[in-house]
């Protein structure tokens, strides 16, 4: 990232380029960014980037599904600071290797997931409606999630999602929820990037820790095939459809 | 008062559950009428998404019946769809409706007793939860 007229915003430099005002310390979801360039890049050229642990984490998905070869992504490992872990209540914010920053422990829980799942489930749907018809469908949580990676959105297809008219109701978000179980690794960035401020990160969390309790997989984890893509006996499934929907 | 009679969309596999319920319907099984069958090649045609819409849209519960384990038509199916429910039923959780307004069960295409039983159960298991709070919620 770089700063220029004031502005902090994502920047690309060739080699022996000079770098500028390098900033590192604006979160950022460059995975998305890069998943558009990664089409364009020319055939054998690398190139590398700033990756916090849920970027990590989130090529680690990529990878699985083989939209980008492992060999032309150069990891540059970015610790976050202590006040971004506490921005995200991100639980595992080291990544494996550290080329920038200070390592600094994460923390183990979200006072808000925690409060909601204290409430009766009568208040705790009271909550979400409520944070649920802020919602404009201006689809910003979708465009900068670095995981929403599918050609056709199903949260474009009008069975699901009325075409006109806002909020969308509660299909969008409990649909995108699903769709997300097996892939949010919980950067934040919906909930960031939300102009309703609905705390959408804290949504995808309390799935997170469910999906984790049935299943034993957190996405991001290298060496696992989804549960969801797996037969009952942990198989992964076969046959080249597309085994996302 | 009148009593509550809840709406259940159940979704049926055409191999299995479907036939289960014709063979309900055959034998004169009395069952409770609320039930709006819905017919799919397989439990695992059932998209979650379907799930999710019709309980945002005031559905007071979702059934969905396939064949047993092993015995799905196009073998492994219902694997899949016994991985998923259980994450419609949690995400459901999470935004707090009761998740025993979704259920999936098995039923062979002989069980047609089992079917009546499925049936019966879940009505009044969703009749005791009363009305699907997201039916009175306009968004
Ligand atoms: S936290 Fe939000 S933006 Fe990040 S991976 Fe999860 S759903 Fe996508
Ligand atoms: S970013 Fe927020 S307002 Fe926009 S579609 Fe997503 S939830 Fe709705
Ligand atoms: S055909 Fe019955 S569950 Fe697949």
């Amino acid at each position: 990232m770089r700063e220029e007229h004031g502005n902090v915003a994502p920047v690309m430099i060739a080699k022996g380029e000079d770098p500028g005002d390098v900033r590192t310390d604006v979160p950022y979801q460059l995975m998305t960014i890069l998943s558009n360039l990664y089409p364009w890049m020319s055939d054998g050229k690398k190139i590398a980037v700033l990756t916090r642990r849920c970027d990590e984490k989130a090529l680690a998905e990529i990878f699985k599904r083989g939209y980008f070869d492992r060999a032309r992504i150069v990891q540059i490992g970015l610790a976050c600071s202590k006040e971004q872990i506490a921005a995200c209540r991100c639980s595992d914010p080291v990544p494996s290797t550290v080329d920038i920053g200070e390592p600094h422990a994460g923390v183990g829980s979200d006072a808000l997931s925690e409060k909601l799942m204290n409430m009766s489930s009568e208040e705790r749907l009271r909550f979400w409606i409520y944070q649920f018809r802020k919602c404009n469908k201006c689809f910003a949580c979708t465009a900068n999630c670095p995981v929403c990676f599918c050609d056709e959105c199903v949260l474009e297809e009008r069975t699901f999602v009325p075409e006109r008219g806002v909020p969308p109701g509660m299909s969008f978000h409990l649909i995108r929820a699903y769709h997300l179980a097996d892939k949010c690794i919980e950067c934040g960035e919906c909930e960031r990037s939300c102009p309703a401020g609905i705390p959408l990160l804290t949504f995808r969390k309390l799935v997170a820790k469910d999906f984790r309790d049935m299943y034993k997989f957190s996405p991001g984890d290298d060496k696992n095939v989804s549960p969801l893509l797996t037969t009952l006996e942990g198989e992964a499934l076969e046959g080249d459809e597309c085994n996302e929907c | 008062m009148t009593e509550f009679k809840p709406t259940i969309l159940a979704f049926c596999c055409n191999w299995c559950s479907y036939a289960g319920a014709d063979l309900a319907g055959v034998s004169r099984l009395q069952m409770p009428t609320n039930v709006h069958v819905v017919r799919v090649m397989c439990s695992a045609s059932v998209k979650p998404e379907y799930v999710m819409k019709a309980i945002s849209q005031g559905i007071d519960g979702v059934l969905v019946l396939g064949c047993h384990i092993g015995d799905c038509h196009y073998m492994t199916g219902n694997h899949r769809t016994a991985k998923r429910i259980p994450v419609v039923q949690k995400i459901l959780k999470d935004v707090g409706i009761d998740e025993k307004r979704v259920r999936l069960d098995w039923v062979s295409a002989a069980e047609g007793e089992k079917f009546q039983k499925v049936i019966t159960e879940f009505v009044d298991e969703v009749a005791k939860l009363g009305p699907n709070p997201l039916r009175e919620v306009a968004f």
